[in-house]
C-alpha cells in the first residue's frame, strides 16, 4: 500500500497544481517589468495616496487576467489588513443593471455586517452605493470594484458604468475600478460621457513565447525533492520529464499543439490530459503520454461523425453532393430521392430502400448536423419539402468515404465522377 | 323504498317465517361500526376510489326504520387501514434526505464487472476513469459525446457507482428551461425533498444565473463540509481510500437541448465558465452531449472542456450487445450472423435495430419446433434459406414500430372471422386506416389534399356547384410542348411542395364533394344504423370550422402565412398521397377521379 500511495500521491500533486491556476502564474510573473508588480504598484499606491482609479485588463481568453488580479489582491489583503475591501462582480450574470446594484449591495452588506433586503429597488441601491462610498472615503477604506467580462457591461446603457465611474469623481470617495476583458477595443465600446470619466490605462497580457512556456512545462511537472516523496523516486520522476522536454519528438507536437493556441489555459489542458494518462504502475511520466493527450483533444468531429454515419446516409450525403455539383438551387428530400432512384437506375446499386426508410436516415443526418435546414423555424411545410444544405465540404466527404472502412466503391465513383 | 332484491328476500322468507327484512350488511361496515366512530367518520374521509369501489355483495340496505339510508360503500382494506392510528404518520415516516443520498446506490460493482457490462466500451471507461483521477484530486471539466445509445448516461452512472462518489446528476430535456434546472440542481443539493410538509415548493426560488451562482455557492460548501467530516471520521488511511471522498460531481445530461433554449446564448457560455466562475477545486463538472463540440455557437468565448468521445458501436460490438441476456445463445448468433451486417447498412443504432431484430427472430424460428436446441451447420443453412426472401421486405420496415394487438383484438378478429365473412371485408378496409377520424373531418381533409394537389383554374371544370363530377372529357394534348409543361410542374410539384389555398376554396370544395356523397351514402346509413353525417348539409357545416382547427393543431393542415394582396390567412395541406388515398377509400370516395394527374 505504501508504495503504491506515493505514485498516486504524485499524481494527485501534478492534478492539483494544473487546475490551480495561482500556482501556475506565480512564477511568472516575478519580475519587476511583469503585469503583476505593475498592477500591485498601481492599486497600492491608489490605496496609500487615497485617490481614485481605473484600469483595463486585456487579453485573449486564457492567459491569465483573473489569476493574476487574484494574486495581487490577496498579497494586498495580507499587507493593508482592513484598508481594502474587494466587490466582484461578472459580466455574464451581473449584465443586467439592475442585478449588478443588487450584487454590489449584497456583497457590500455581507462585508460590513449590514442587513441585505432583498425587495430593495434600483434607486435604494445606487443610494445606498453612494453612501457607502462616502463613509469607506472617510474612513480611509479602499473599495475595489473587479468586474469580469467588462464587454459585457458595455452593452446596452452602461448605467453601472456611469454610476460607477461618475461616484469615483468625488473627493470623498476611495475606489479603483478594474475591468477585465476578452476584446482588446473594450474601451472603445464605452459611451463619450463613461469613457472621459475613466482613466485610459491599459494592462496587456499576451500568451508566452515558447521559452516561457516550456518552463511552466518545467515547473509544474516536477515533484518537489523534499520530504513528502522518497528521494529517489522524486529525482527519477524529474529525470524522465527532463529527458522527455529535451526529446525531438516531443518539441514537434509541442510546437504543433501551441501553433493552434498558445494561451496558458490551453497549454494546461493538454498537460492535464497527458498527466491523467500516467501509468500508475511504473508511475513515471512518458512520451507516449503527451502523444496520447495531443490526439486525444485535437480531433476532427466532422470526420469521426462520417464515420458513424451508415452506408445509406452516406448515400444521401452523395446524392445531396451531386445536387450540388449539378447547379440544382433547390434542394429538399424529394429531389435528394429522385438522385438517389437515378443512381440506382443507372448503376444497379444493392442497396435500394423504400421512401420511409431513407427518410428516417435523413433524420440521422439532421441530427447528426451534417445537414440542417435553410429556412429557420419552418413551421410552413413538412420535412420531405424543407430545402436543406450540406454542413460539411466536399473535401471532407472525399476523406471521410476514404476512411470508411467498408464504403461501397460506387460511392467512390459517383464522387470523383463530378469532381 | 324498497329494492327489488330486499324483497324477493322478504318474499322467500314468507315460506317459513314471518316476513322479517333483515338489514344486509357488508363486512367492513359491520366492522367499521363496531368502532368508536361510526358510518359518519368513513363518509369524512372518503377518498374517491374507496367510495366508488362496488362491493361484492350487497346493495344498499335499508333500515330498519324504514328510513332510506344509502351509507358510503367503502372497502374491506381501507376500513382495516382506518383502523390504524393516524394516516398522516405513514407520510412523514420516510427518512429526510442525507448526504448518502447523492450517490448512485446499489450493490458496488468492480472494474470488471462494469466493463463487461459494457461491450466494446472498455477504451472510453479506462479514459474517463483516468480522467476523473483518484479521490480528491480535482478536475477539469469533461465534455462526452457521441451518437444516440451509444451508453454515454449509463456509462457515467454506472461507472460513479463504481467510484462510490456523490453526484448530481440533472438531465436537461426533464427540465427544460433554465430556472427548472437551477431550481433542481439546488433541490439536491440542499438536500431538499420536495413533500406535503412544504407544499411541494423547491428548496430556493432560482431564476437568473447570478442568484443560481450565489445559491450555488453555499450550496456546495455545505455539502462538501459535510463530506470531509464524513471522511475525517474514517481515520485509518484504508478506509478513506473506500470512503466517498471529498469531492462532488455535477453531471449535465443532453446537453445539446441548452442550445435550442429561449436564453441560450448567455446560458450555454455561462454553464461552460462554471467551472470557472464557481473557483472551487472540490467540484467537478461533466457534460453530456449528442453533438460534439463544434456545434456549440456562443458569441462568448469559453475554455473549452476537456472532450471525451464515444463512437458508434462496430458490428463485432453489435454481435456481442445482442447476445446479452439471449436463452439460446448459439441460435441468435446464427441468425445475427445471417441480418446484422445487411441491417448494419441502414442503420447501426441498437435501438432501432433491437425492434426490429424481435420480429425477425421470431420468423427464422418458425421452421423449428424446439427453441433450446443448438443449430448444427445443416439447420443454419435451412433457417438461412428460409428467412433469405424475408430480409428484403423486414429492411424496408426497419424504422416501423408496429403496435403489438392486444388479447382482445386478437380474440374479435378470431370471432370476426367465423362470423360474416361479407362484413370481413369492410372490417379489412376499415382496419387500413390506423386511427379515428370523423367523417366530416375526413371529408375536410380530402378537400384540403385536393385543394393543394390541384390548381386552381381547374376547380371549374373538376367540380360541379350541383354536385357530380363534370364529366367534360379533358383533352390532352400530346405534342412535345405539353410534355415539357407536364415535366415542369412535376418538378415544382417535387420541389415546392404543396400548394397553399385560402380558407374560401376549401369550404367551395368541400362542399361539392359532401353534397356528392350524401346521396349513396345515405343508404349506408340505414344498414349501419345511424352512424355518419347527422342532419344533413347543415349539420355538417355548423361543425367544419372547428374540425378545421383541430386538424391544424393535428397537423394535417398547415396553417401558413397571410397572402400580402388578399390578406386572409392560407393554408396547406401536410399529408401524404397514401393517406389520403386510405381516407377516400375509407369513404368510399373516388379520389383518383379528382385529382390532378400529370
Amino acid at each position: 500500500m505504501g508504495r503504491e500511495s506515493h505514485k498516486m500521491k504524485a499524481l494527485s500533486l501534478l492534478r492539483s497544481r494544473i487546475c490551480d491556476p495561482k500556482f501556475v502564474f506565480k512564477p511568472l510573473h516575478d519580475s519587476p517589468d511583469s503585469n503583476y508588480s505593475k498592477l500591485k504598484f498601481m492599486i497600492s499606491s491608489s490605496i496609500t495616496e487615497a485617490c481614485n482609479n481605473s484600469i483595463l485588463l486585456l487579453g485573449p481568453r486564457g492567459s491569465g487576467k483573473s489569476a493574476v488580479l487574484e494574486l495581487v489582491v490577496g498579497d494586498l489583503l495580507v499587507e493593508y489588513p482592513d484598508m481594502i475591501s474587494v466587490i466582484k462582480l461578472s459580466g455574464l450574470l451581473h449584465s443586467d443593471d439592475n442585478c449588478a446594484l443588487k450584487e454590489v449591495a449584497r456583497q457590500l452588506c455581507m462585508e460590513h455586517q449590514l442587513q441585505f433586503s432583498k425587495a430593495a429597488s434600483f434607486d435604494d441601491n445606487s443610494q445606498f452605493m453612494v453612501a457607502m462610498l462616502k463613509e469607506c472615503g472617510l474612513a480611509h477604506k479602499t473599495i475595489v470594484f473587479i468586474l469580469d467580462e467588462f464587454d459585457q457591461f458595455a452593452q446596452g446603457k452602461q448605467r453601472l458604468l456611469y454610476s460607477l465611474l461618475d461616484a469615483m469623481q468625488s473627493i470623498t470617495s476611495q475606489a479603483v475600478v478594474i475591468g477585465i476583458s476578452c476584446r482588446l477595443d473594450a474601451d472603445q465600446l464605452l459611451e463619450k460621457r463613461v469613457r472621459s470619466r475613466f482613466s485610459h490605462r491599459k494592462l496587456l497580457f499576451l500568451p508566452p513565447s515558447t521559452e516561457d512556456s516550456k518552463r511552466i512545462l518545467e515547473q509544474v511537472l516536477s515533484l518537489p525533492v523534499d520530504s513528502s516523496f522518497p528521494h529517489d523516486y522524486a529525482v527519477e520522476f524529474n529525470r524522465k520529464v527532463q529527458d522527455i522536454l529535451e526529446d525531438r519528438r516531443f518539441k514537434e507536437t509541442f510546437n504543433k499543439y501551441l501553433n493552434l493556441d498558445s494561451s496558458i489555459k490551453h497549454l494546461l489542458r493538454f498537460l492535464f490530459c497527458a498527466v491523467s494518462c500516467m501509468d500508475l504502475q511504473t508511475g513515471f511520466l512518458t512520451y507516449e503520454n503527451f502523444e496520447t493527450a495531443f490526439s486525444s483533444i485535437l480531433r476532427q468531429p466532422k470526420l469521426e461523425c462520417l464515420k458513424n454515419c451508415s452506408i445509406l446516409e452516406l448515400y444521401i450525403l452523395v446524392c445531396m453532393k451531386r445536387l450540388e455539383v449539378k447547379e440544382q438551387t433547390l434542394c429538399n428530400f424529394n429531389s435528394i430521392m429522385k438522385e438517389y432512384k437515378n443512381v440506382h437506375d443507372s448503376f444497379q446499386t444493392s442497396d435500394y430502400y423504400a421512401r420511409n426508410v431513407c427518410l428516417r436516415a435523413f433524420e440521422h443526418l439532421i441530427n447528426r448536423e451534417l445537414i440542417c435546414f435553410t429556412d429557420s423555424r419552418g413551421y410552413g411545410s413538412s420535412v420531405e419539402f424543407r430545402p436543406v444544405k450540406l454542413l460539411i465540404s466536399s473535401a471532407e466527404l472525399h476523406q471521410g468515404l476514404k476512411a470508411y472502412h467498408s464504403c461501397p466503391a460506387i460511392l467512390h465513383k459517383l464522387m470523383d465522377r463530378e469532381g | 323504498m324498497m329494492r327489488s332484491k330486499t324483497s324477493s328476500v322478504a318474499d322467500y322468507m314468507d315460506k317459513e317465517q314471518t316476513p322479517k327484512i333483515t338489514r344486509r350488511t357488508t363486512r367492513s361496515l359491520a366492522s367499521a361500526t363496531t368502532l368508536d366512530n361510526p358510518v359518519t367518520e368513513v363518509t369524512n374521509f372518503g377518498p374517491p376510489s374507496a367510495a366508488n369501489h362496488p362491493m361484492v355483495e350487497g346493495d344498499p340496505e335499508v333500515d330498519k326504520e324504514g328510513t332510506p339510508q344509502i351509507p358510503r360503500r367503502t372497502t374491506r382494506s381501507f376500513a382495516s387501514a382506518f383502523n390504524s392510528d393516524n394516516i398522516a404518520t405513514k407520510v412523514t415516516s420516510i427518512d429526510p434526505p442525507t448526504i448518502n443520498d447523492l450517490l448512485v446506490g446499489g450493490d458496488p460493482i468492480s472494474l470488471d464487472d462494469l466493463i463487461s457490462a459494457f461491450p466494446g466500451r472498455r477504451s472510453q471507461i479506462v479514459e474517463l476513469m483516468r480522467l476523473l483521477g483518484p479521490l480528491n484530486s480535482p478536475t477539469l471539466p469533461l465534455f462526452v459525446y457521441g451518437g444516440p445509445s451509444t451508453g454515454k448516461t449509463s456509462i457515467i452512472l454506472q461507472l460513479f457507482r463504481h467510484l462510490n462518489r456523490p453526484l448530481v446528476y440533472s438531465s436537461c430535456s426533464t427540465c427544460y428551461n433554465q430556472r427548472i434546472l437551477f431550481e433542481s440542481i439546488l433541490n439536491s443539493l440542499f438536500l431538499h425533498r420536495k413533500s406535503a410538509a412544504n407544499g411541494y415548493s423547491n428548496a430556493k426560488r432560482c431564476d437568473r444565473p447570478s442568484d443560481f451562482v450565489n445559491f450555488l455557492r453555499d450550496a456546495l460548501a455545505n455539502v462538501i463540509n459535510n463530506l470531509k467530516s464524513n471522511s475525517e471520521k474514517l481515520t485509518s488511511n484504508k478506509m478513506a481510500a473506500r470512503g466517498t471522498g471529498n469531492m462532488i460531481y455535477l453531471v449535465f445530461d443532453n446537453f445539446h437541448l441548452v442550445r435550442e433554449w429561449d436564453k441560450s446564448s448567455t446560458i450555454v457560455p455561462f454553464l461552460f465558465n462554471l467551472y470557472d466562475l464557481l473557483n472551487m477545486p472540490e467540484v467537478g463538472l461533466i457534460f453530456i452531449s449528442s453533438t460534439s463540440p463544434d456545434t456549440y455557437y456562443a458569441n462568448m468565448g469559453y475554455v473549452e472542456p476537456v472532450p471525451v468521445f464515444f463512437p458508434d458501436y462496430t458490428e463485432v460490438d453489435l454481435h456481442q450487445i445482442f447476445l446479452r441476456n439471449q436463452a439460446n445463445q448459439k441460435l441468435y448468433s446464427s441468425f445475427l450472423d445471417v441480418v446484422l451486417r445487411p441491417f448494419c447498412r441502414v442503420t447501426r443504432q441498437v435501438d432501432e435495430l433491437f425492434t426490429a431484430f424481435k420480429s425477425l427472430f421470431e420468423k427464422y424460428c418458425e421452421p423449428l419446433s424446439d427453441h433450446s436446441v443448438a443449430p448444427s451447420e445443416d439447420m443454419k443453412r435451412r433457417l438461412f434459406s428460409h428467412l433469405k426472401p424475408h430480409i428484403g421486405s423486414y429492411l424496408n420496415e426497419i424504422f416501423k414500430i408496429s403496435s403489438l394487438p392486444s388479447l382482445e383484438v386478437e380474440i374479435h378478429k378470431e370471432t370476426k372471422r367465423k362470423g360474416n365473412p361479407k362484413k370481413l371485408e369492410r372490417s379489412e378496409e376499415i382496419e387500413e386506416l390506423e386511427f379515428h377520424m370523423s367523417t366530416c373531418a375526413k371529408y375536410l381533409l380530402i378537400s384540403a389534399f385536393l385543394a393543394s394537389r390541384n390548381p386552381v383554374t381547374l376547380d371549374d371544370s373538376l367540380f360541379d356547384p350541383t354536385g357530380g363530377l363534370n364529366n367534360r372529357k379533358r383533352k390532352r394534348k400530346t405534342s412535345a410542348k405539353a410534355q415539357e409543361q407536364k415535366q415542369s410542374a412535376e418538378e415544382e410539384l417535387v420541389t415546392k411542395g404543396p400548394g397553399t389555398f385560402p380558407l374560401e376554396r376549401l369550404l367551395a370544395i368541400f362542399q361539392c364533394i359532401v353534397s356528392v356523397a350524401e346521396d349513396p351514402s345515405d343508404e349506408e346509413e340505414q344498414r349501419n344504423g345511424g352512424l355518419g353525417i347527422e342532419g344533413g348539409k347543415g349539420g355538417l357545416m355548423s361543425d367544419v370550422l372547428l374540425q378545421l382547427s383541430s386538424l391544424c393543431n393535428a397537423n394535417f393542415i398547415i396553417k401558413g402565412g397571410s397572402c400580402p394582396i388578399e390578406g386572409s390567412t392560407r393554408y396547406r395541406s401536410a399529408i401524404s398521397e397514401g393517406l389520403a388515398l386510405k381516407v377516400a377509400r375509407s369513404l368510399k370516395f373516388p379520389l383518383s377521379k379528382y385529382l390532378y394527374r400529370r
